[in-house]
C-alpha cells in the first residue's frame, strides 16, 4: 500500500461517516478523517514536485485552516447544543 | 525490513482508528477512535522524517482539537457521553465513497510521482521556506485563523445575548 493508497482510503472512509452520520460532533469527526487522508497525500508528495522543507511548510499551513474550521465548526455545534439540536437533520433553517 | 513494518503497523493503527471514528456508538469510544487516527498520522509524518509536522500534529490537533471535541461533548449535557449515536449501513454511501476513492487514486496514480520512501526537511529549512517564498500564504493564515478565532466568538457569544 503507498501513501496514495492509504490517502484515498482516508478520504473514502471520511466521505462514508459524512454522508452516513447524523450527529454533528460524528460528521466534524468524519471531516477531520477526509481532511488527515488529503494532508497525507499533500505531505507525502508535494514533497516529490517541491523541496522538503517547502512541502512541509504548505502542509504546517493547511494544518492551521483544517485548525480554524475544527474551532468555527465546535462553536457551530454548542450554539446548536444550546438550542437543542445535535443533529443534522435537525437543523432546518439558517438565518443571517 | 522492520521500517517497512513500522509504515505499515501505523498505516493499520490509521484505518483502525479512522474505522472507529465512523462506526462508533459511543461518542467517548469515537473521540478515542480519532486520537489513535490522529497519534499514527502524527507518527507517519515522523516516519518520513517532517519532525515540525509530527510535532504539530499532536500539539494541535491530539492537544488542542481533540480537548476542543471533548469540550463540545461535555458541553453536550450530562448524559450525552454514555449517548448511543445513530449507525446504520448505506450501500448508496458506501458506492459514492468507494467510487470517489477509486477515481481519486486511478487519476493521482499518473499524476504524483512516486514518493514511498522517508523523505526528509528539518525544521530550519522549513522556517526558512515559511519565512521566506510561503510568506505571504503564511501571513494570510494568520489572518484567516484570527477571523476564525472572532467568528468562534461571535457564534458563541450572541447566544448569550452579547
Amino acid at each position: 500500500m503507498t501513501p496514495l493508497a492509504l490517502g484515498c482510503l482516508l478520504i473514502s472512509i471520511g466521505l462514508y461517516g459524512l454522508l452516513t452520520r447524523r450527529d454533528i460532533v460524528a460528521v466534524l469527526a468524519s471531516i477531520e478523517v477526509m481532511l488527515g487522508g488529503a494532508q497525507l497525500l499533500l505531505a507525502t508528495y508535494s514533497a516529490g514536485v517541491t523541496q522538503a522543507s517547502a512541502a512541509q511548510g504548505i502542509t504546517v499551513i493547511v494544518l492551521a485552516t483544517v485548525g480554524a474550521e475544527a474551532a468555527v465548526g465546535l462553536a457551530l455545534l454548542v450554539a446548536l447544543v444550546r438550542r437543542n439540536r445535535t443533529r443534522t437533520d435537525q437543523i432546518e433553517e439558517v438565518r443571517g | 525490513m522492520s521500517v517497512t513494518l513500522l509504515w505499515w503497523a501505523l498505516a493499520a493503527l490509521i484505518v483502525v482508528g479512522a474505522v472507529v471514528v465512523i462506526a462508533a456508538r459511543e461518542m467517548m469510544r469515537m473521540l478515542l477512535g480519532l486520537g489513535v487516527f490522529l497519534l499514527g498520522l502524527a507518527g507517519l509524518y515522523a516516519w518520513y522524517g517532517f519532525e515540525l509536522l509530527a510535532v504539530a500534529e499532536l500539539f494541535v490537533y491530539v492537544g488542542g482539537v481533540l480537548v476542543l471535541f471533548l469540550f463540545a461533548i461535555t458541553s453536550m449535557g450530562r448524559d450525552s457521553e454514555g449517548r448511543f449515536m445513530e449507525r446504520r449501513l448505506d450501500l448508496g454511501a458506501l458506492g459514492i465513497s468507494a467510487g470517489l476513492g477509486v477515481v481519486l487514486f486511478v487519476a493521482l496514480q499518473s499524476a504524483l510521482p512516486s514518493t514511498a520512501t522517508a523523505i526528509g526537511a528539518s525544521v530550519e529549512d522549513t522556517a526558512t521556506a515559511l519565512l521566506g517564498p510561503l510568506l505571504p500564504y503564511f501571513e494570510v493564515v494568520g489572518i484567516v485563523l484570527l477571523i476564525a478565532l472572532a467568528a468562534a466568538l461571535a457564534i458563541i457569544g450572541r447566544e448569550d445575548g452579547r
